[in-house]
């Protein structure tokens, strides 16, 4: 590769990771924990790389001084003693290598206890239990009727440091929202968890990080970071109970969610629907996505995935309900109304 | 050709007449035809006068029997639609036990759907109005599984819950009798 | 080798041989000697039924727990330890049921009354007649399906005669007055609803012209209740829940419970998720007692549902605690949580024996009662407050009573947590006694506890509410407890609180306790053994083998001759039974939520029955 391209290679590089939006993505700072392990990263790329650049260095002297002290020996006949400039270099070498590591542990060490005590501070705390493939969110709070139930979108506010406790009914998934923090599995049989500090108001994505089964690639997981006053207004809006339904087709999906299929594993608050098998849906339609991130909400989609979620999400435990024209209409008439 | 060749072109032959010979089940996400619904009617056992053969098998039954997909959907359908409140792992409680071989309805994988579908009138729920077809029959298969019917290499090895009868792939195949001890 | 060495080599290894062999690692347990530990309490220093609630016997039996105050003592002497042992079967009747028999039979100035279990026969049989033909029977009808929701078999704890007619429940929900004389139906209502899971097995409790009723279904996600209805009439007086706020559950002005735990605004919505009380149990399946004289109605209730307490974070109120009601108006007047946030299924629906205890050279009206979660309460029965709680069986669940706060003091590492199974757990979710009623004796001042000694695993996952079917999450694993016998009976002074004797079970007791004035204590075994004990040492002074094992309640009546009777229906099932009448598979460990696996040998010991035995000293 000529020189010029080498630069525009490097350039390109460089641009490329400086223009990664910060929606899903590691090299945010979006949230304590995360800007502490790029810090940490950057550290181990600046230490490693003068370690890489030196043992490149040594090697290239190496070879040069070699093909000419070849020659020396071949002519004499008898062993030399060791270069003692060589012998210098090495143990000045050994000491570099080994201030390095040094700070490479400290380094690593800090980081770790620093986020170990930013865990001791939680001032929130959430219980997030993965299925397949969904993540059941529950806000715990010490006055137990203002215990939340949502799924898949998590709302932080800007600051706080969270404790996200983690389960699993299944199998193992990893919970890994990238612009917050790193991965945490959630293993079946085991309570796991993950503190995040956010420190940047915006949307982030996660998603599941461990292959789960055939639809691993739809479980995504949307984080919205709010100032404190909006959180706590979301939070207030998440506890009211579901509106009635306003409209005569609004109620016939509300008799359909309520007597047939859909009350068997949802729950809809403030309706006899108390199934706990699938997605809380009492605010469903103030949610971005649907079915974990399968697609962004709207009414088509709405359509699209009560209708058939097999042919959006084959393998999902939602089954295709064989429905009327006029069911459909009114079911989706009804989830609109859960805001 | 050489030796050599010859063996390594032996050894192709056998992988891919094994691999051929690899007939997995299929794999199903919706009932075929959506919408159909599970057969009704009683064990097949009950006499049915003017004729002296029993109903045949419903043609829909293969799709869910040894299908281990169906069998792992089934497990998970008879924890969460609570069948595990009355039935246990098998042995019974409020409903009657499913890993022995009485079945007072019926213990054919169609009529066990009929049974589930329609419930039955000592207090089995009728669930077709609260479980797709295509639900009924993975939860049919699974309790056809805790006496043993399926194959030992289509069931689910491991429990989902804390550990209580035998895993599915050691337990033995019951006898299904269509008789009822209790009598009611 | 040496011959010496192969001797010793040889000794050791049948040494070891013997002692393998000799180590007995799940030894056969028998019912055992009485094992006496301490003194009958002094005369003095006694407690004695409360007067209000326990008025002179008349040789009548109408209500199950034989007086208000739930003493089930009968006062008739002829039968003593002197005699008991030619006592004889005088007639039989077969009930033409299988299921569990739970209740008593009742006796009316000549006339037996037996409820059976569903379908809720109501029998009248004519004492005064040799042989006791039946005079009429009641055959109400209940829906069959209600079978498919009770929880623990199809029991009735037993109907009430009062003012002429009898009063009892059917398991689809419904309260029936008939006619003692004629068996016609006075009236009917409708109470319970089988589609949400409710069922009804309660035994009424009839007081001020109001019949007291409670629903079944804590395992089903039900929202438990009670009621009153009018005596005459049969129309709803009035109906307090128990979860749901303050007005749901009658809690106005005159509410004042003890301690700072039970006190608060629309505590049974607050101490829930949201919404989590509407499918939150505690249900009134069990005993109600009635103080005459502060018109105070004294019941418990049920465990809080799902069995998965990750599910509910908070106290739970109104669950798994005791109830005081003004009987007129249904307000509740004080209120005590035995086990708040519960986390065994510690149900808190026994028996309230109303006693008057000495207190601090005074004596102070009192309720006895040994509850579930293995602690025998004493309370003021003015106000609630808790004078002690100490153990009656084995418990590691749960540390003590905090007498301050009146707080269950829960051990940690029991509580059952997804994620993991909790081993180990005493009592088991049957508790140190479930519903099986104890019985006191003012003669010698002591409860007679017929009650349990088991322990379980338990493991819990989400449960999912769909009405109509069970709202568990969890599964458990019941077997004995320390000592390897699943029973055992205790006689317990609540005074001096502590065991005066106690009698080890092989099979968990689950027969209510009759105690007599001749100085007798009757009781009956899963395995049909009808058993007479001295009252003053437990030692076995008769025992009668019935066909089938024994949980309903005996009782005891002077027949139209003047002579003593002793009468029980032996019909084993319950819970424990489960297994006979279900015709379970022993193969599952927690069939029958759990039971299954600690009664595994049951079918072997006893078939289903449904068979009245009443006995009587020749002449």
């Amino acid at each position: 590769m000529s020189r010029r391209t080498r630069a525009a290679a490097v350039a390109l590089l460089f641009t490329g990771a400086c223009s990664i939006q910060h929606y899903q993505s590691t090299f945010s700072d979006a949230a304590v924990e995360v800007r502490q392990f790029n810090i940490l990263f950057v550290i181990f790329l600046v230490i490693c790389a003068i370690m890489y650049l030196a043992v490149i260095a040594f090697l290239v002297a190496g070879l040069v001084r070699r093909r000419r002290r070849l020659a020396n020996v071949m002519e004499d006949g008898r062993h030399h003693e060791s270069d003692p400039l060589l012998r210098t270099a090495l143990i000045g070498w050994g000491v570099v290598v080994g201030t390095g590591l040094v700070g490479l542990a400290i380094a690593s060490f800090i980081a770790d206890r620093s986020m170990a005590n930013a865990a001791a501070s939680e001032k929130l705390s959430i219980t997030l239990t993965a299925n397949q493939w969904w993540w059941d969110v529950r806000y715990n709070s010490a006055d137990s009727s203002k215990t939340l139930r949502t799924a898949n979108e998590l709302h932080l506010p800007v600051g706080v440091p969270v404790r996200i406790i983690l389960n699993s009914n299944d199998v193992i998934h990893s919970f890994w929202v990238p612009s917050l923090a790193g991965k945490q599995d959630l293993i079946p049989g085991r309570q796991n968890d993950i503190s995040i500090t956010p420190t940047k108001i915006g949307i982030y994505r996660g998603q599941c990080a461990e292959y789960c089964g055939a639809q691993h690639a739809h479980m995504a997981l949307v984080v919205n970071v709010d100032s404190y006053a909006d959180f706590l207004k979301w939070w207030r809006h998440q506890l009211q109970p579901a509106p009635p339904p306003a409209t005569p087709l609004a109620l016939a999906g509300y008799n359909f969610v309520t007597g047939r299929n859909c009350s068997a594993c949802h729950a809809i608050a403030g309706t006899p629907a108390s199934g706990t098998v699938g997605p809380d849906l009492t605010h469903l339609a103030s949610r971005r996505t649907i079915a974990a991130g399968t697609m962004p909400m709207g009414k088509g989609n709405l359509y699209g995935w009560v209708a058939d979620p097999q042919s959006l999400k084959p393998g999902s435990k939602m089954p295709t309900i064989a429905l009327e024209p006029d069911e459909l209409h009114a079911v989706v008439a009804y989830l609109e109304t859960l805001k | 050709m050489s030796s050599r060749f010859r063996a390594s072109l032996l050894i192709l032959g056998v992988a891919a007449t094994a691999l051929a010979a690899c007939n997995r089940e299929e794999r199903h996400s919706r009932a075929k035809p959506i919408g159909e619904t599970v057969p009704t009617g009683q064990s097949p056992d009950t006499i049915f006068p003017g004729s002296t053969t029993a109903q045949p098998l419903d043609a829909r039954a293969s799709l869910y029997d040894n299908n281990a997909p169906a069998l792992s959907e089934g497990q998970f359908l008879y924890t969460r639609m609570n069948c595990v409140g009355c039935h246990s792992h098998g042995g019974g409680g409020m409903g009657v036990a499913l890993m022995d071989d009485e079945w007072r309805y019926g213990g054919r994988l169609d009529q066990i759907a009929a049974s589930i579908a329609e419930g039955r009138p000592n207090g089995m729920p009728a669930w077709r109005a609260k479980l797709t077809d295509d639900q009924i029959w993975k939860l049919a298969a699974y309790v056809r599984s805790l006496s043993g019917q399926p194959s030992k290499d289509v069931v689910n090895s491991r429990a989902d819950a804390m550990s209580a009868t035998s895993p599915a792939t050691l337990t033995p195949r019951e006898p299904v009798r269509s008789s009822d001890s209790a009598q009611q | 080798m040496r011959r010496v060495d192969t001797a010793i080599v040889v000794g050791t290894l049948c040494a070891a041989l013997f002692a393998l062999t000799a180590c007995d690692r799940s030894p056969e347990p028998k019912a055992g000697a009485p094992i006496v530990s301490a003194n009958l309490p002094a005369d003095g220093n006694r407690a004695v039924p409360s007067p209000a609630a326990s008025p002179a016997d008349d040789g009548n039996w109408v209500m199950p727990g034989k007086d208000y105050a739930a003493t089930r003592f009968s006062a008739l002497n002829q039968i003593t330890p002197a005699n008991v042992s030619k006592l004889a079967l005088n007639f039989t009747f077969s009930t033409a049921t299988s299921h569990g028999y739970e209740a008593p039979p009742l006796v009316v100035n000549g006339t037996m009354y037996l409820v059976t279990p569903f379908p809720n026969y109501l029998y009248a049989l004519d004492l005064t007649k040799p042989g006791a033909p039946t005079k009429w029977v009641f055959k109400p009808k209940p829906l069959a399906a209600a079978q498919g929701v009770a929880c623990c078999d199809t029991v009735n704890r037993g109907a009430v005669y009062d003012s002429g007619k009898i009063f009892f429940n059917t398991l689809d929900g419904q309260t029936i007055a008939v006619d003692a004389n004629s068996g016609q139906q006075v009236w009917r209502t409708q109470l319970g609803n089988i589609q949400k899971g409710e069922t009804i097995t309660m035994a009424p409790l009839v007081a001020g012209g109001k019949v007291l009723v409670g629903n079944s279904g804590g395992e089903m996600g039900v929202r438990g209740w009670i009621a009153a209805l009018d005596e005459g009439s049969g129309k709803v007086a009035w109906k307090a829940f128990n979860t749901g706020p303050d007005k749901d559950v009658l809690i106005g002005p005159r509410f004042k419970p003890f301690y700072a735990m039970d006190q608060g605004k629309d505590l049974g919505v607050k101490t829930w998720p949201p919404e989590a009380w509407k499918i939150g149990g505690a249900t009134v399946w069990g005993w109600l007692s009635y103080d005459p004289e502060t018109r105070l109605v004294f019941y418990g209730t049920s465990n809080p549902g799902p069995w998965n307490p990750d599910q509910r974070p908070g106290d739970n109120k109104w669950s798994t605690g005791v109830f005081a009601r003004d009987i007129n108006t249904g307000e509740a007047v004080w209120y005590y949580q035995s086990s708040p946030h519960d986390l065994f299924d510690h149900d808190d629906i026994n028996e309230i024996i109303l006693a008057d205890i000495p207190w601090n050279g005074a004596r102070r009206a009192a309720l006895l009662r040994p509850a579930r979660n293995g602690f025998f309460y004493v309370h003021d029965r003015r106000t609630g407050q808790v004078l002690s709680a100490t153990p009656y069986g084995y418990i590691n669940s749960a540390k003590g009573v905090d007498l301050k706060t009146g707080r269950l003091i829960p051990v940690a590492a029991k509580e059952p947590k997804p994620s993991r199974v909790t081993r180990d757990i005493c009592p088991a979710a049957p508790g140190a006694k479930d519903w099986n009623p104890s019985a006191f004796s003012p003669l010698t001042g002591l409860v007679y506890i017929p009650h349990l000694n088991l322990c379980m695993d338990e493991g819990v996952m989400e449960a999912n509410y769909i009405s109509g079917t069970p709202y568990l999450g969890a599964d458990a694993k019941m077997y004995a407890g320390p000592g390897g016998n699943r029973g055992v009976f205790t006689a317990w002074d609540p005074v001096n609180r502590r065991k005066v004797f106690e009698i080890k079970e092989d099979l968990p007791l689950w027969s209510p306790a009759l105690a007599t004035a001749g100085g007798l204590v009757f009781y009956g075994t899963m395995d049909g053994w009808f058993k007479a004990i001295d009252a003053r040492n437990g030692k076995l002074l008769w025992q009668f083998k019935a066909g089938s094992g024994i949980i309903g309640q005996p009782i005891s009546y002077r027949g139209p001759d003047g002579r003593q009777y002793i009468a029980v229906v032996a019909g084993v099932g319950g819970w424990a039974g489960a297994i006979v009448v279900g015709n379970m598979d022993p193969r599952d460990p927690t069939g029958a939520l759990g039971f299954a696996n600690a009664v595994k040998d049951l079918p072997m010991k006893s078939t289903a029955g449904g068979m009245l035995y009443v006995f009587t000293l020749p002449r």
